[in-house]
């Protein structure tokens, strides 16, 4: 079963679970804007961020940060992060307007790398385009279109990926702004997990925020 | 597209970031022809927009269903109003009520029989209700009670409703939350931005409040009409005129002055222009310094209407009834004529009157210039995400650079002392609502939000002047992502001056009704009166024209 979520409640629940599992707010941020861009294309950016949340739980950022001198960006760990390489991406997104390649290692769920880029595309208003397995994602200042075998946008995994500044393209799609649905039991997790950046009620939080309890004047 | 820089002489009057963006006086603000009541009043009066009151199923015990349409020149939108039968026991402002006497949605267009069997689902349980993409706004509303029964009995039995007492409470109704933009599944902002009409700040919540307003007179001429049958009577229309919509607002609206900096520097700017503007000019015609007294007038009238029972509030009441006298003197003595009258006068205020008679003053003097500075409501919306993006490639040496020009009130606090943290926002878990904690008493600190903006900075200063200012920001990142948000709000700052709350949000002294009344007083609100040092409430509306006085009615 599946249920609809404003773009709105996706960004700011999946951003609030990114904080949950131990990523700075600035990074959770992004994360949560990741997933709605995704999601107003159709595309399952709040499953996927799920999936990679859930991965990077309990574990030392320090172990993802990519090395990004290297000619092919890798980390610490077996896998980089797509959020956390995706952030060092977008920082150095001048490099591609430069004619630059980035060259990325073995990367988890690269969808999430191409929102990333996908803003940084909206930013300079030019057309950036990430590449992996068999399929090419373009995102464009407002828009993006998918080349290739479509299937491969959703691998977990994938041994190397590149990001570079792209050509238009015609097959443009545009965001939309409806409504996302959400399997209910991953949006049950989603909500789980933003849960824990609130603080339990205590005696103080309840008292003096707001009017009294009966208002009869 | 007008241009916030259209008028360049009057740069030099702008009054800079470090002036206004200081919490005393952002809660001191008071509306102005640019707050966004009076925008969209203005805009559906020009455009010739229609009123139609299209269904009431109202019983005669006032229970039921009704929906009031305007349409424009594009498009229709609907507020759609259930009213409930509320014991008084459960009648609480808190925002974390679970029932009310009436509940609202403003719906996209007009809505079908389906459409409002649906919303009847749902609207009435608000939060734990669900909406879709075809309404854009969820709220409720409770009855003031003690003017509710006054007014009914006496319409029922042909009298006019008492005037001290209407004016002294002021509305019949009180919002007690105005959800928009994706909230609980309602149409995300994206959709209705490029809408000239609701592309505006707060333009659909401020559109379903005046239809509120509306409504609740109906109700209260519908019920007494069957409580009285033929000798009842209906609100004069000047009595009527003084009725507006109330509001109990509390911590929940403080963090968003924090959580939209492009926004809010784009509130701040368009006002501040707006204020240069006038003090820029050369000279005032007589016909605008008649209009600006008929406004001082009316100022005092309000202020001596206007009643607060807190300590805080009670003492700027009193300093701005000295404030307007000492103005109206002013006026009374002065040329307004030339040689620049509006500055000499703001100059004057700084040094004789109080926050609140200077943020009066600046309200007031904006009042006979709407040719010169209304188009600056077009300037008050933002592509967040434009200022959302790092520029990663910014030197180390370039963003101290920023630091040291632009965040002096926050790299000069010292935080070692507990005063300048003593509080810490969080959101509680019971009703998901913002909260402020005090930080060495209280449990919680953990689950602080990142809303202490000028403490981050702090904090991000002392870790870059460790680096090597060749270095990029980008860098400096990858092994500090804790400031990565606070590199985004230091950015932000370079072309948007008036971004940050120029002032330590976690202090001791700190005072969130300040936060409320500065985003209220852009609403357009009116008779401030908070209840404590956090929660507050206020008069919407009142005076305006209500929508059959101001709009032809559709067939």
């Amino acid at each position: 079963m599946k249920d609809k979520y404003t773009l709105a409640e996706i960004e700011g629940y999946l951003r609030k679970a990114a904080q949950a599992v131990g990523l700075d707010w600035g990074i959770a941020e992004e994360a949560g804007k990741s997933a709605r861009w995704l999601a107003a294309f159709g595309l399952p950016g709040p499953e996927l961020m799920l999936a990679q949340l859930q991965q990077l739980e309990g574990k030392d950022y320090h172990n993802f940060i990519p090395d990004c001198r290297a000619g092919q960006w890798r980390a610490k760990s077996a896998c980089l992060c797509p959020i956390i390489t995706g952030a060092a991406l977008a920082d150095r997104a001048t490099a591609m307007l430069e004619g630059g390649v980035i060259k990325l290692a073995r990367v988890a769920h690269p969808l999430l790398l191409a929102a990333t880029v996908g803003q940084a595309a909206h930013y300079h208003q030019t057309v950036f385009t990430t590449k992996w397995a068999g399929v090419s994602v373009h995102c464009f200042e407002n828009g993006l279109s998918v080349e290739g075998n479509r299937e491969d946008l959703l691998i977990t995994e994938v041994d190397s990926a590149t990001c570079r500044q792209g050509q238009a393209s015609i097959s443009l799609q545009i965001p939309s702004t409806l409504a996302y649905a959400v399997d209910t039991q991953i949006w049950a997790e989603i909500d789980r997990l933003a849960f824990r950046t609130y603080a339990p009620a205590t005696a103080e939080s309840r008292a003096g925020a707001g009017a009294g309890m009966i208002d009869n004047d | 597209m007008t241009d916030i820089n259209s008028m360049p002489e009057a740069a030099q009057y702008r009054r800079p970031p470090e002036v206004v963006m200081k919490l005393a006086r952002m809660g001191s603000f008071h509306q102005t022809r640019l707050s966004f009541m009076r925008t969209l009043l203005r805009r559906l009066k020009k455009e010739q927009w229609l009123f139609k009151r299209s269904l009431w199923e109202i019983d005669d015990d006032g229970f039921g269903r009704a929906v009031y349409t305007v349409t424009g020149p594009r498009r229709s939108y609907s507020l759609v109003a259930f009213s409930h039968d509320l014991p008084d026991h459960m009648r609480s402002d808190r925002v974390i009520a679970t029932a009310w006497d009436a509940s609202f949605t403003l719906f996209d267009g007009v809505p079908t029989t389906a459409d409002l069997d649906r919303l009847e689902q749902n609207v009435p349980k608000q939060e734990a209700g669900r909406i879709t993409d075809s309404e854009l706004c969820l709220s409720r509303a409770n009855r003031s009670v003690r003017l509710w029964k006054h007014v009914i009995e006496n319409l029922a039995a042909g009298r006019q409703p008492d005037r001290a007492l209407v004016e002294s409470v002021g509305y019949l109704v009180r919002t007690t939350a105005v959800y928009g933009s994706g909230k609980f599944g309602a149409a995300d902002r994206l959709t209705i931005c490029n809408r000239a009409e609701l592309s505006g700040p707060f333009q659909a919540e401020m559109l379903s409040v005046w239809l509120t307003r509306a409504f609740s007179i109906d109700l209260v001429e519908s019920i007494a009409r069957f409580i009285g049958g033929d000798k009842a009577t209906t609100i004069d229309p000047d009595l009527r005129r003084r009725i507006g919509v109330g509001n109990a607002t509390g911590l929940g609206m403080a963090p968003f002055l924090i959580n939209h900096p492009a926004l809010i520097n784009n509130w701040m700017v368009a006002r501040e222009e707006a204020i240069a503007r006038v003090r820029s000019l050369s000279e005032a015609s007589d016909e605008e310094v008649k209009d600006f007294k008929r406004h001082l007038a009316l100022a005092r009238f309000n202020v001596a209407q206007w009643h607060s029972e807190h300590s805080i509030q009670i003492n700027k009441l009193a300093h701005l009834d000295a404030d307007l006298k000492m103005m109206t003197s002013y006026v009374e003595t002065e040329s307004l004529v030339d040689n620049h009258p509006w500055d000499r006068f703001y100059r004057w205020s700084e040094q004789h009157l109080s926050l609140e008679g200077q943020e009066q003053l600046v309200s007031l003097m904006l009042e006979p210039y709407g040719a010169l500075v209304d188009d600056l409501s077009q300037c008050m919306d933002a592509d967040e995400l434009q200022s959302f993006f790092i520029d990663g490639s910014m030197s180390i040496g370039q963003t101290l650079d920023i630091i040291q020009n632009h965040c002096q009130w926050a790299i000069s606090v010292d935080y070692q002392q507990k005063v300048n943290r003593a509080r810490f926002w969080y959101i509680s878990a019971e009703k998901l609502e913002p909260r402020v904690g005090e930080r060495f008493e209280e449990a919680g600190a953990e689950y602080e939000q990142p809303l202490c903006i000028g403490y981050f900075i702090h904090q991000m200063y002392q870790a870059l002047r460790d680096w090597d200012p060749e270095k990029t920001i980008a860098e400096f990142l990858l092994v500090h992502p804790e400031h990565r948000h606070t590199t985004r709000r230091v950015q932000t700052l370079l072309t948007h001056p008036y971004s940050e709350i120029r002032d330590n949000v976690i202090a001791a002294d700190m005072l969130p009704i300040d936060l409320l009344r500065c985003k209220l007083s852009f609403f357009g609100a009116t008779k401030f009166d908070p209840r404590s040092d956090r929660w507050v409430r206020i008069c919407m509306y009142q005076d305006a024209p209500y929508p059959h006085e101001m709009l032809a009615i559709a067939p």
